[in-house]
């Protein structure tokens, strides 16, 4: 008997004979439920089931993204992600597409800087083709050198339309220079065009056995499952791909913004001014996340937020007004950015988005304002799940965050737990004296 | 002994792939791909419906997945309703809505909704007006107050119809430098010549003189509870519903409204190519479609499995042919459009300039080929599986669910749209679908090609005749093959 026939004889003994509940965790205190189970090669497994509709939400979330990549090498994790498509041992090229789309179902992928996330929403008899196709990518994707071409061709392309479409890319990508202290965080998640033109096939062979393996990833599948059922197809479709090396994270950085930088940046293609305004914050695993994220909400979010408000419907002094707080793995940051219809006007803009921000440091945020803020942010929380694939997303990049889904009984709790005068404080500690200002000129 | 170069060469491939078998083996379930499971029963969720007694119907679907409720209320009366003079009433009528009440102020309305973390939206179409507040359940009863304030005390002052005035203008002016909104405007103008679905086509430069009255007008005579539906999905029974409902809308007074006639549209007779330019557009934008009528039960699921097959999904023909095949497009769709009395029928691509006129031809090609040849049953089978598979996501959430029942509210239409769906879909074959291809004008669509004409021109005389028009849907002058003249 060769090994995988061992293998798949013990998945079989151990589904008929062992009681469920022995063979992974049952989270409890969350709106829905939720089954957390590792396979021998160290892949996670989350299954939640909700059987209200006759589909499944299947997610392969892998821990890796830009910040992977090496100086030079820029937009290679997101390379790979198109290549996943390109074919594997048993599937051929584009099948994937084609495969989920006959069946009615809906499928993409994304890479970002920490994570590269593959998702597919199918009727819930296909649940075994899409566990199928997963496999086969994560086992035997086939990487040859016109595939590489093609693909990276693909991407410049891409660069070039993003460029024509927007204005101030140019302008938000040196921003990020600024904010952000190294390479691996402040460079394009779809890369640089000479960077890839660089890139080779071993180098894409590299990255794909280093970090497109089972230790890296989680799987999720949310739906109208049986969880033995599903747990025994989950074994037959990956626990004959091994495990690969233990991966060492790339280093933690720890800079701190200790003064104003301000610069200027001319652009040729923009039409109106704009600036930029960033400050380095906490990062989602330390207890000031919490009311950093209620600040953004007063600050940022809706028609009705401080910034929107003035800016916008009182003073008429923006034109547009974007913002949020960005995580890169173990760094976060609140960017803002302003297009003004001139230079009077963006100045004006500028001193009042400070005047905002300073406002928030020496008076308390009312009740009122407080709790439309926390409704807000709320509402945008609970939406993360709203659907199968929502939730399957929201699960795998739990996973991939913390290692455990032991933070989501109570981490909707410590948002709503803010309270104003924690605001000050934190206003302080984070919006001092580091903050990035970069003003676009026109040229 | 010696062997032959070809016994030498097929013995190398051999021990190759036993070699690569042996170094890589895998097991044989990887091979091919898995076969389904029987597929699960879709059960639909109930809708419970009551009258209150000022006419307004309520419709109630138990949604218990999320601490969410959506409340839509639908107006029967859309654009098409609007005075031929002055299109976009029907639209600014609904926008004021959230400008604020008597009580409110438009920032202060708005501070209520984000207040009990829910968000606004109006829409208005050809044959109905939509409002939607999404909010957390605990305020349900605050957002029923919200929205009785809306129809009961509406503010409609004069700073408020300015400012509804002008942000409408300023969409629209930021739609005129879209390339695909501009050729689907274009259409419809040209397909909806002097129909009143022509209306919902709106003008900025008409805007300007609709008056705070003549909104005011529309509001009093078509806002009335006897002629709107309520859509409520949350988790609550009909009973609370019901209760709340009248609570808080029960004074919305009844007054008998006459609904304006709209009479049948005529689809287009004959191939009519139109050309629409935008200097700035590297790529050209393709919209070609025409009047489907009647669009009834009968008509619309062997429409929907037509639709599939032609252009649905990147899988279907078009995507296949123009994309895959011949390297001509970016994308290439087609769709139906709903509406009380017909159906329109467009196809959608995105093209290289230069390919310009072979990629019409190829459409019309394609289009030629469905209503001269049956579809093979795989084909048609696969297009069902597909929608069958597909009906469950259009109502996954508590928005599309209520945005579904909201239409059939609308456009009347039977249960054949909901519970009968799958049944409905299942029946169809490759004839009915013949039958349907060759009834419907599908070959004499207007077509109207956006992009621009520095390049496109010089392609465009390869047609027999093109209607050069402005982004208002009005002709300039017109090209000809045969000398390749202008005629203004």
């Amino acid at each position: 008997m060769n090994n995988w026939s061992k293998q798949l004889l013990i998945s079989f003994l151990i589904f008929t004979l062992v009681p469920f509940s022995a063979l992974g965790q049952e989270e409890e205190g969350f709106p829905f439920p939720t089954f957390l189970y590792t396979l021998k090669n160290g892949l996670k497994v989350v299954l939640s089931e909700d059987f209200s509709l006759p589909l499944v939400s299947v997610v392969v979330a892998y821990h890796v993204g830009s910040l992977y990549e090496k100086p030079g090498k820029a937009g290679l994790a997101y390379l790979l992600e198109n290549l996943m498509f390109q074919g594997s041992r048993n599937v051929g090229r584009m099948q994937h597409i084609s495969f989920i789309q006959r069946t009615g179902g809906t499928l993409n992928a994304a890479t970002i800087e920490d994570r590269t996330i593959f998702y597919q929403t199918v009727p819930s008899n296909q649940l075994a083709l899409v566990l199928w196709l997963e496999s086969d990518r994560m086992k035997s994707l086939e990487i040859s050198f016109s595939k590489v071409e093609q693909a990276k061709e693909a991407l410049i392309q891409e660069i070039h339309h993003r460029q024509e479409i927007d204005p101030y890319l140019a302008s938000s990508l040196f921003f990020d220079q600024l904010l952000y202290p190294d390479f691996s965080h402040n460079h394009p998640v779809f890369g640089q065009e000479e960077d890839i033109r660089n890139i080779t096939v071993s180098d894409v062979k590299k990255f794909y056995t280093s970090y497109y393996i089972p230790n890296n990833a989680v799987l999720t599948i949310v739906g109208h499952i049986n969880k033995r059922k599903t747990l025994q197809l989950v074994q037959k479709y990956f626990s004959s791909i091994p495990k690969g090396k233990e991966i060492t994270p790339p280093v933690v950085v720890s800079p701190q913004l200790q003064k104003k930088i301000i610069k200027t940046f001319s652009n040729s293609l923009a039409s109106l001014p704009a600036f930029y305004l960033g400050y380095q914050i906490a990062p989602p695993a330390s207890p000031d996340y919490y009311p950093l994220r209620i600040i953004e909400y007063v600050l940022l979010r809706g028609q009705t937020s401080r910034l929107y408000k003035r800016l916008i419907t009182r003073q008429r002094i923006a034109y547009d007004l974007k913002g949020n707080i960005e995580q890169r793995r173990e760094l976060a940051a609140l960017k803002i950015f302003v297009i003004s219809s001139n230079d009077i006007m963006l100045t004006r803009s500028e001193k009042a988005v400070l005047s905002e921000i300073n406002k928030l440091k020496s008076s308390l945020v009312s009740d009122d304002e407080l709790i439309k803020a926390k409704n807000m942010f709320k509402m945008d929380y609970i939406n993360q799940y709203a659907t199968y694939l929502d939730r399957a997303i929201f699960l795998a990049e739990n996973m991939l965050h913390h290692n455990n889904l032991d933070n989501l009984s109570t981490e909707l709790k410590k948002y709503m737990a803010v309270g104003s005068s924690e605001i000050i404080g934190i206003m302080h500690r984070y919006f001092a004296q580091g903050q990035v200002l970069l003003k676009v000129k026109l040229k | 002994m010696r062997f032959s170069n070809k016994i030498l060469l097929m013995l190398s491939i051999l021990f190759f792939c036993l070699g690569s078998y042996l170094l890589f083996p895998q097991e044989r379930f990887r091979q091919s791909p898995p076969y389904p499971e029987p597929l699960q029963e879709l059960k639909l969720p109930e809708i419970a419906e009551a009258v209150l007694s000022n006419g307004l119907k309520i419709a109630v679907i138990r949604y218990d997945n999320l601490p969410i409720v959506t409340l839509r209320l639908v107006i029967l009366t859309g654009e098409s309703a609007s005075s031929p003079k002055l299109p976009g009433t029907a639209t600014l009528t609904a926008n004021m809505l959230k400008h604020g009440t008597l009580t409110l102020s438009a920032i202060d309305f708005e501070e209520k909704i984000e207040s009990m973390g829910g968000n606004l939206t109006i829409s208005t179409y050809p044959d109905y007006s939509m409002i939607t507040l999404n909010l957390l359940e605990d305020y349900l009863d605050q957002g029923l107050y919200i929205l009785s304030r809306m129809l009961l005390q509406p503010s409609f002052s004069k700073r408020e119809v300015e400012n509804a005035k002008r942000s409408l203008y300023y969409e629209l002016i930021k739609k005129n430098s879209n390339s695909e909104q501009v050729a689907k405007k274009v259409l419809s103008l040209l397909l909806f010549k002097d129909h009143p679905y022509q209306k919902s086509v709106l003008n900025q430069d008409i805007i300007k003189n609709i008056k705070r009255e003549n909104l005011l007008a529309f509001f009093q005579k078509y806002y009335r509870p006897n002629n709107a539906q309520l859509i409520l999905t949350g988790n609550l029974n009909l009973n609370t519903a019901t209760r709340k409902v009248s609570r808080y809308l029960n004074s919305w007074s009844k007054k008998e409204v006459k609904l304006p006639l709209v009479p049948a549209s005529h689809p287009n007779s004959k191939l009519k190519i139109c050309f629409v330019d935008m200097p700035q557009q590297k790529a050209a934008i393709i919209y070609m479609g025409n009047i489907i009528s009647p669009l009834n039960s009968s008509n619309y699921f062997p429409l929907l499995v037509l639709n599939q097959v032609l252009g649905g999904t990147p899988g279907s023909r078009l995507f296949m042919n123009l994309r895959e095949s011949k390297e001509y497009a970016y994308y290439a769709f087609s769709q139906i459009e709903l509406f009380k009395i017909c159906g329109l029928f467009y196809i959608r691509a995105k093209i290289r300039p230069e390919v310009v006129y072979p990629s019409v031809m190829e459409i019309l090609s394609e289009i030629n080929k469905i209503s001269k040849e049956k579809m093979p049953s795989f084909e048609i089978e696969q297009a069902k599986s597909y929608l069958i598979g597909n009906f469950p996501l259009k109502i996954e959430t508590h928005d599309l669910l209520s945005l579904r029942l909201a239409q059939i509210k609308a456009f009347q239409l039977g249960p054949e749209h909901w519970s009968k769906y799958y049944q409905n879909l299942m029946l169809i074959d490759a004839d009915r679908v013949f039958d349907l291809a060759q009834k419907y004008p599908l070959l004499t669509p207007v077509v109207i090609i956006v992009g621009n004409g520095n390049i496109i021109i010089d392609h465009l005389r390869n047609f027999d005749e093109v209607g050069i028009y402005n982004n208002k849907g009005i002709l300039q002058y017109s090209i000809r093959k045969e000398s390749s003249n202008e005629t203004r």
